[in-house]
C-alpha cells in the first residue's frame, strides 16, 4: 500500500523554467536586498528580468524576432527592417547542463548554455531566424548543430584579422549580404530613411550608456557594476524604446545621487575594471563576489556591456554607402574580441579604462573552456604589469558550487588593493 | 505462532516492527530515540508486545538495525540499515511491482540504494555525517519559520511565486539564509518550496550516482512530507512510490530478515 499523491509532475520544459526562475530570482533578490542605498529606478530592470525569466512573459509577440549570436550583427539594420534583435548569448547554468549533452565536456559554458537553450526549444521570444557571425570556433561550430535542431540559421562571415584593408572589405561584403538576406526574409526594402533612423536611435542608446558610465568616474560611485551589467544585458532583448526611457530615468536618479554623494560602495572600496568573458544574466558570479566583498566595478571591457556601446557609427554623409560602410567598420575595427590575431586594441582599451575611471586594479575572468580569453590572459597580464596596474586572473564556469574558493582569492586581491592605496598616501 | 521483531534504532526515532512467521506485519511502534537508546528501545518493544497482546516469549528472534543497532545487545542478530531497507521496501511495495531504487531520508543521513531484480543491494550512495538534506534539516527550517514540521507540505503547495533557492544546504548556514529571507519579507510558502527543491536536487544527485531507473521507493520520516515528495518527483521526472508507513520500512525489513535467519538456524 502506498500513500497516493496526485500532484502534477513537471514536464521537462516546466522543470527547465523553474530551474531558470530559481537561478534568476536568487540574483535579483540579492541585487534588491543585499546592498545599501538601492536605486529606485533599477526596479524597472529587476522587474523586466523577473517577468521574462521567472514569469516567462514574451515581450515581442507582435514583431519578427531576429536572433543574433554575437555583437557583430548590426542591430541598426534589424531595426531598419522592422525586426527586433534578440541576442541569444546565454548565462543560465540550467541551459549549460542541457547543452552539455551536445558539446565537448571542456567547451565554453556560454556556448553550451546557448546550444542547450536552442536544444530545449523553450523560448519566451523564439527567434524566427538566427544570424551568427563566424567569430570563435565554438560558436561557429555550434551553428550547424543549432541548424540541425530545425532553426533557420544563417552564418555571417566574419574575418579573424582586423588590421588589413582586405578584411575590412571582406566584412563590408558580409554586412551587405546580411542586409540582403534579412531584407528578403522580412519582405521589406532597406531604405535610407529607415537606416538613418535606426542608426540614430542606437546612437542615442549608446550616448545614454556613456552618460551612465560617466557617473562611475566620480569619486563617489553612485551605482553598482552589477546594476550596470543588468542594464546593458537588458539591451539584448528589451523593447528599445522602453529601455531608453528606463535608462533616462536611471540617469536622472543618478544625477541626484551624484550630487548627494550616495553610493552603494564603501569609502575605501577598491575600484575595479572588469574584463574577460562576458557576464550574462544570471551568471554574475564574479561581479557579485567582487561587489559583495566591498569592491566596486567602475568600468568593464566585455562584450555583454561596454563593447556593445563603446564606439559610435561615424558617418560623414547620410547616404546608403557611407552608412553601410561606417556601420560595418564599427563592428569590426572597434571590436576588441580576443578572436582576432593581434589584439593590441584590447590592451589599450583596458589601460585607458583604468586611467579614465581611476581604477585600483583589474579583474580578468575567463570561462574555463573559452580558449581565446584563456590565451589572451598572458599578454594582458604582461601589459598590466608593465603599466604597474594590479590584475587578478580567474577562471570560472556557470556551476553554482565554486563560490567559496573564488571569493577568498577576490577578497585577498581587494585587500591588497586597499593596502596599496593606503601606502601610496 | 512465532513472532519476530525488527528494531531500527535511528538518530531521531526508534522504529519497531513485528511480523509473524509468514512475514505478515502484525504491528509497529515509533518513539523518539532520546538520549538512552537502549532503554527506550526496550520500553518501546515492551509496549508494542503489550499492545498486540503478546507475551515476550512469543518473540523468538530479534534483529536490530540502524545507526544505534550495536547498542541493543539483546538482539539475536544485527544487520545494516541498507540491507534491511532493501528487504523491507520490496515487501512493503509488493502491490506495486519491482522496486529498483530506494531513496531514504533519515534524521541525519540520506541514501540512495540500487537493487537488482532479486532485490539484492547492488550499489548505494550515502551522504554521511552531514545534516544537509535530511530530516534534521527540515526540523531546523520549521523551527526557524516558527511552523510545525508536519505543515511544511501545506506551505509548499500554497507557494505561487518562484521557489526561493537556498544556496547552502548545510543546516547551519541555511539557517542564516532563511533568517535573511524572512528579514526581507519573503513569503514562508516560497521559502519552504525552495527548501524542498534544494533537498530534492541534492537527493537526485545521490540517486544519479547509483543510476536513475523506474520503480523508485521513497521512505524515512521526510517521505511523509508530500511537498518534498513532489519536489523530488519534479526533479527526477517521474512518479515515486511512498509506502503507507514510510518510517518503518527498515524495521519491517529487519523483522523479515529475522524470519529467514530463524528458519535457517532451526531447519
Amino acid at each position: 500500500m502506498s500513500i497516493e499523491t496526485n500532484h502534477h509532475i513537471e514536464s521537462p520544459k516546466e522543470k527547465q523554467n523553474r530551474h531558470k526562475a530559481m537561478e534568476a530570482i536568487s540574483l535579483l533578490n540579492s541585487l534588491r536586498e543585499d546592498f545599501k542605498a538601492p536605486i529606485e529606478s533599477m526596479e524597472y530592470f529587476y522587474d523586466l528580468f523577473e517577468r521574462v525569466h521567472c514569469k516567462h512573459e514574451s515581450l515581442h509577440d507582435d514583431k519578427t524576432k531576429i536572433g543574433t549570436m554575437c555583437i557583430q550583427i548590426p542591430s541598426e539594420i534589424i531595426y531598419a527592417l522592422d525586426g527586433v534583435p534578440i541576442r541569444l548569448c546565454n548565462g543560465f547554468y540550467t541551459d549549460d547542463e542541457i547543452g552539455s549533452d551536445f558539446m565537448p565536456q571542456k567547451a565554453c559554458p556560454l556556448v553550451k548554455a546557448t546550444v542547450g537553450h536552442f536544444a530545449s526549444n523553450n523560448f519566451t521570444d523564439k527567434p524566427d531566424i538566427v544570424f551568427s557571425p563566424t567569430t570563435c570556433d565554438q560558436k561557429t561550430k555550434a551553428g550547424s548543430m543549432i541548424e540541425s535542431f530545425g532553426y533557420k540559421f544563417i552564418d555571417v562571415d566574419f574575418p579573424r584579422t582586423k588590421d588589413s584593408e582586405a578584411s575590412r572589405e571582406y566584412w563590408r561584403r558580409s554586412v551587405k549580404q546580411f542586409a540582403l538576406d534579412l531584407s528578403k526574409f522580412q519582405g521589406k526594402k532597406l531604405t535610407k530613411a529607415n537606416l538613418k533612423n535606426a542608426i540614430k536611435k542606437i546612437g542615442y542608446a549608446q550616448s545614454l550608456y556613456n552618460k551612465l558610465s560617466d557617473f562611475r568616474k566620480n569619486e563617489v560611485v553612485p551605482i553598482l557594476g552589477l546594476d550596470v551589467f543588468l542594464v546593458t544585458n537588458a539591451f539584448f532583448f528589451d523593447k528599445i524604446d522602453n529601455w531608453i526611457e528606463a535608462t533616462q530615468k536611471l540617469i536622472s536618479e543618478l544625477e541626484i545621487r551624484a550630487k548627494e554623494k550616495i553610493s552603494p560602495a564603501g569609502k575605501a572600496s577598491p575600484r575595479i575594471v572588469y574584463t574577460g568573458s562576458p557576464p550574462i544574466f544570471p551568471n554574475y558570479k564574479i561581479p557579485q563576489i567582487i561587489e559583495e566583498s566591498d569592491g566596486i566595478i567602475v568600468a568593464d571591457e566585455t562584450c555583454s556591456s561596454n563593447r556593445m556601446f563603446n564606439d559610435m557609427v561615424a558617418i560623414d554623409e547620410w547616404n546608403m554607402y557611407d552608412m553601410m560602410d561606417s556601420m560595418s567598420d564599427k563592428y569590426l575595427k572597434a571590436c576588441t574580441c580576443p578572436i582576432f590575431t593581434k589584439n593590441e586594441d584590447r590592451i589599450r582599451r583596458v589601460i585607458q579604462l583604468v586611467r579614465d575611471y581611476k581604477a585600483d586594479g583589474v579583474i580578468y575572468q575567463a570561462f574555463a573552456g573559452c580558449t581565446v580569453y584563456e590565451m589572451e590572459q598572458r599578454s594582458v597580464l604582461e601589459a598590466m604589469e608593465k603599466e604597474g596596474i594590479p590584475i587578478l586572473y580567474l577562471e570560472s564556469d556557470y556551476s553554482p558550487s565554486q563560490g567559496g574558493q573564488l571569493s577568498t582569492r577576490v577578497e585577498a586581491f581587494l585587500e591588497s588593493l586597499k593596502t596599496r592605496r593606503r601606502n601610496k598616501k | 505462532m512465532k513472532y519476530f521483531a525488527g528494531i531500527d534504532i535511528g538518530s531521531t526515532a526508534i522504529k519497531i516492527s513485528i511480523v509473524d512467521e509468514n512475514k505478515n506485519l502484525i504491528g509497529f511502534k515509533i518513539s523518539a530515540s532520546g538520549s538512552m537508546f537502549y532503554k527506550y528501545a526496550q520500553e518501546t518493544l515492551d509496549a508494542l508486545i503489550n499492545e498486540l497482546s503478546l507475551d515476550s516469549n512469543d518473540i523468538v528472534y530479534i534483529v536490530a538495525t540502524g545507526y544505534g543497532r550495536k547498542l541493543y545487545k539483546e538482539a539475536d542478530e544485527n544487520i545494516s540499515e541498507i540491507t534491511a531497507n532493501a528487504i523491507g521496501a520490496r515487501a512493503a511495495a509488493s502491490d506495486f511491482g519491482e522496486i529498483k531504487t530506494i531513496i531514504n531520508i533519515g534524521g541525519q543521513d540520506s541514501k540512495a540504494i540500487s537493487l537488482d531484480s532479486e532485490g539484492n543491494v547492488v550499489n548505494f550512495a550515502m551522504n554521511d555525517r552531514c545534516a544537509a538534506g535530511t530530516g534534521k534539516f527540515l526540523d531546523v527550517v520549521a523551527l526557524k519559520l516558527e511552523i510545525e514540521v508536519d505543515t511544511l507540505s501545506e506551505y509548499h503547495f500554497k507557494s505561487t511565486g518562484t521557489p526561493l533557492p537556498i544556496s547552502s544546504t548545510c543546516a547551519v548556514f541555511a539557517e542564516s539564509e532563511i533568517i535573511g529571507l524572512l528579514g526581507n519579507n519573503h513569503g514562508i510558502e516560497d521559502i519552504v518550496c525552495g527548501v524542498h527543491y534544494s533537498i530534492a536536487k541534492r537527493i537526485v544527485k545521490l540517486v544519479k550516482r547509483v543510476g536513475i531507473k523506474e520503480g523508485i521507493y521513497f521512505d524515512g520520516g521526510p517521505a511523509l512530507n508530500s511537498g518534498l515528495v513532489n519536489a523530488i518527483e519534479n526533479e527526477i521526472g517521474q512518479k515515486i512510490y511512498v509506502p503507507q508507513n514510510p518510517q518503518t520500512t527498515t524495521s519491517f525489513g529487519a523483522a523479515i530478515m529475522g524470519v529467514d535467519s530463524y528458519n535457517y538456524a532451526n531447519n
